[in-house]
């Protein structure tokens, strides 16, 4: 469905940020992209969304260019004033088929209150986004996300402000994705995560990439050389490993 | 008391603002929205060269105007820009450096031609001044603000929210904000004869800020900033009647003015002296309390 064709070098107007990225993607796959700050995590959503030329090689695209993408990214430049119910941003997933003045049809409204329900934001659909709390408001992105009914979804750091109970609801939205033939890139720092609920990883850092299962890319090793931990965390983090291992593994043999 | 209404340049007047008062609305509600209440004002000084050296060659012509000031406002958005891009500084102090050599520059050549228009009126604003042709001008900048917003309100919104979503839909993100910033200068063009150059920006923003204090959702902000406005143009313009020594421009900018300090006080999302929203519990401020930072979300997550 998405596929690096030959490793890629990704960076702004011809100075590299990382070299050697390959992956590839298929329905159904999660990939998490994780990487130390400054890896290169926004250049390759950027580039995935078609907004960066790759500097070195190409992408393949499904249907051309990334029309097909669902993306919700950062927080940073999102306007939490604006003066909007979170049952119109949920809607903004349905604009762009709209053209300029079409309005949503009862399947389009059915689809919208759907969404709604499965991220729990149906109670509180009439709130304003300012009176939202993070939690809620990242509930309602989601909403809009399911709403796109995109084949492919972008998440970048979804989980950031979020407390473990919303995390842990969220994933379960990705997990259904996935059964629905769904692909979804994500990016995000929580290891446990990574391991649970992703069928492949991308490890970025230090110029480089490592490409695989989780399992076989996530290694201490791994973490180590492309400076995502320091040796002194691996102890801890293969303790984690122990504990949720088998568990992934038998999660990801799809 | 109402002989005002018996002479033919006040109801010209009531008629030019209060069409104009239905585009500059949603443009001014936008521009406070997008956080560019100043990009505004800057853009309003910046044209003023351009009308000047319009008004210099031709004289007050509404085409010219409409050439002169769409030339320069754009010309200072493009350099503004091409600034941002290519040197260190930053678009806003390019803009401001620009705008401000801008206005001098309209001053400095109205001065020396030695115009026949006072520069009073000019700077803020005459009820006497429109014409058939300013009502031509309004009537169209209405028309055409109005079928603008009907088609980009969607993408506006949408790219004011959140942009980076709106970018990833789209595949030229640019050219809704450049018809958006289009709009503005369109609009402060058609103030231009009724506010003056220097005042016209007020009516744009004035009653968009105000209006904010009150609602929560779009369809209401956009009604409430009308009313505003409208109820602004028609006080500010029997205030000038009444006053004849005083410039229709600050008339209708400090009522509007006026408007904004009653909704700081008064309004749910101002001060709130009137009464405090109870959409999310929030704890007791302190008795000396600073205002409420009622826009701002709580990080405590609700159970669902």
């Amino acid at each position: 469905m998405l596929s690096a064709s030959g490793p890629l070098t990704l960076g702004y107007r011809g100075v590299p940020v990382v070299r050697n990225v390959s992956f590839e993607v298929a329905p159904g796959d999660v990939l998490a992209v994780v990487g130390h700050n400054g890896s290169g995590k926004s250049t390759l959503v950027k580039t995935l969304l078609g907004m960066l030329p790759p500097i070195a090689g190409a992408i393949d695209w499904p249907a051309g260019r990334p029309a097909t993408i669902a993306y919700l990214g950062q927080r940073t430049e999102f306007d939490t004033r604006f003066p909007v119910r979170l049952r119109d941003l949920a809607e903004m997933g349905a604009w762009r088929d709209l053209g300029f003045t079409g309005r949503i049809d009862a399947a389009g409204r059915a689809r919208i209150a759907d969404a709604m329900d499965r991220t729990g934001t149906a109670d509180i659909a009439d709130m304003p986004i300012q009176t939202l709390s993070a939690g809620q408001l990242q509930r309602a992105l989601f909403a809009r996300t399911i709403v796109q009914d995109a084949p492919l979804i972008l998440l970048d750091e979804p989980f950031t402000a979020v407390d473990q109970a919303t995390e842990a609801d969220l994933l379960t939205l990705i997990d259904d994705w996935s059964a629905e033939g769904r692909a979804t890139v994500l990016v995000l720092h929580d290891l446990s995560a990574v391991l649970q609920h992703c069928t492949s990883a991308l490890l970025l850092g230090r110029g480089t990439a490592r490409f695989g299962a989780p399992q076989a890319t996530l290694t201490p090793a791994n973490l180590v050389e492309l400076g995502y931990l320091s040796p002194g965390q691996v102890a801890w983090q293969e303790t984690m490993y122990r504990n949720v291992g088998p568990e992934a593994a038998g999660h990801s043999g799809v | 008391m109402f002989e005002w209404l018996e002479y033919e340049f006040m109801i010209r007047a009531l008629a030019a603002t209060s069409v104009l008062s239905f585009s500059i609305a949603p443009v001014g509600a936008f521009l406070v929205l997008r956080r560019l209440a100043l990009a505004g004002e800057a853009m309003a000084h910046a044209i003023v060269p351009g009308i000047v050296i319009g008004f210099v060659i031709a004289g007050l012509s509404v085409t010219t105007m409409i050439v002169g000031g769409l030339g320069a406002g754009i010309t200072v958005a493009v350099l503004s820009s091409l600034l941002a891009r290519f040197t260190i500084i930053r678009e806003d102090a390019g803009l401001a450096s620009l705008y401000l050599i801008a206005l001098a520059l309209g001053i400095f050549i109205l001065s020396a031609s030695g115009s026949a228009v006072p520069l009073k009126s000019f700077l803020f604003g005459s009820i006497l001044g429109i014409d058939d042709e300013t009502l031509i001008l309004i009537g169209g900048t209405a028309m055409i603000t109005l079928i603008s917003f009907a088609l980009i309100l969607r993408p506006l919104i949408a790219s004011t929210i959140d942009p980076v979503f709106y970018e990833s839909q789209t595949k030229r993100p640019g050219l809704v904000v450049q018809l958006f910033m289009f709009l503005v200068v369109l609009n402060l063009l058609g103030a231009f004869k009724a506010l003056g150059t220097l005042m016209a920006v007020g009516l744009m923003i004035l009653p968009a800020t105000a209006a904010r204090y009150w609602v929560s959702t779009l369809t209401g902000y956009l009604i409430l900033t009308f009313a505003f406005a409208f109820a602004s143009c028609w006080f500010g313009l029997i205030i000038s009647y009444y006053a004849p020594n005083v410039p229709s421009g600050p008339a209708i900018v400090l009522v509007a003015g006026g408007f904004f300090v009653v909704s700081l006080l008064l309004a749910p999302q101002g001060l709130g002296f009137m009464r405090r929203r109870t959409s999310e519990p929030r704890a007791a401020a302190p008795a000396t309390s600073h205002p409420p930072q009622s826009t701002i979300p709580t990080i405590k997550e609700k159970t669902q």
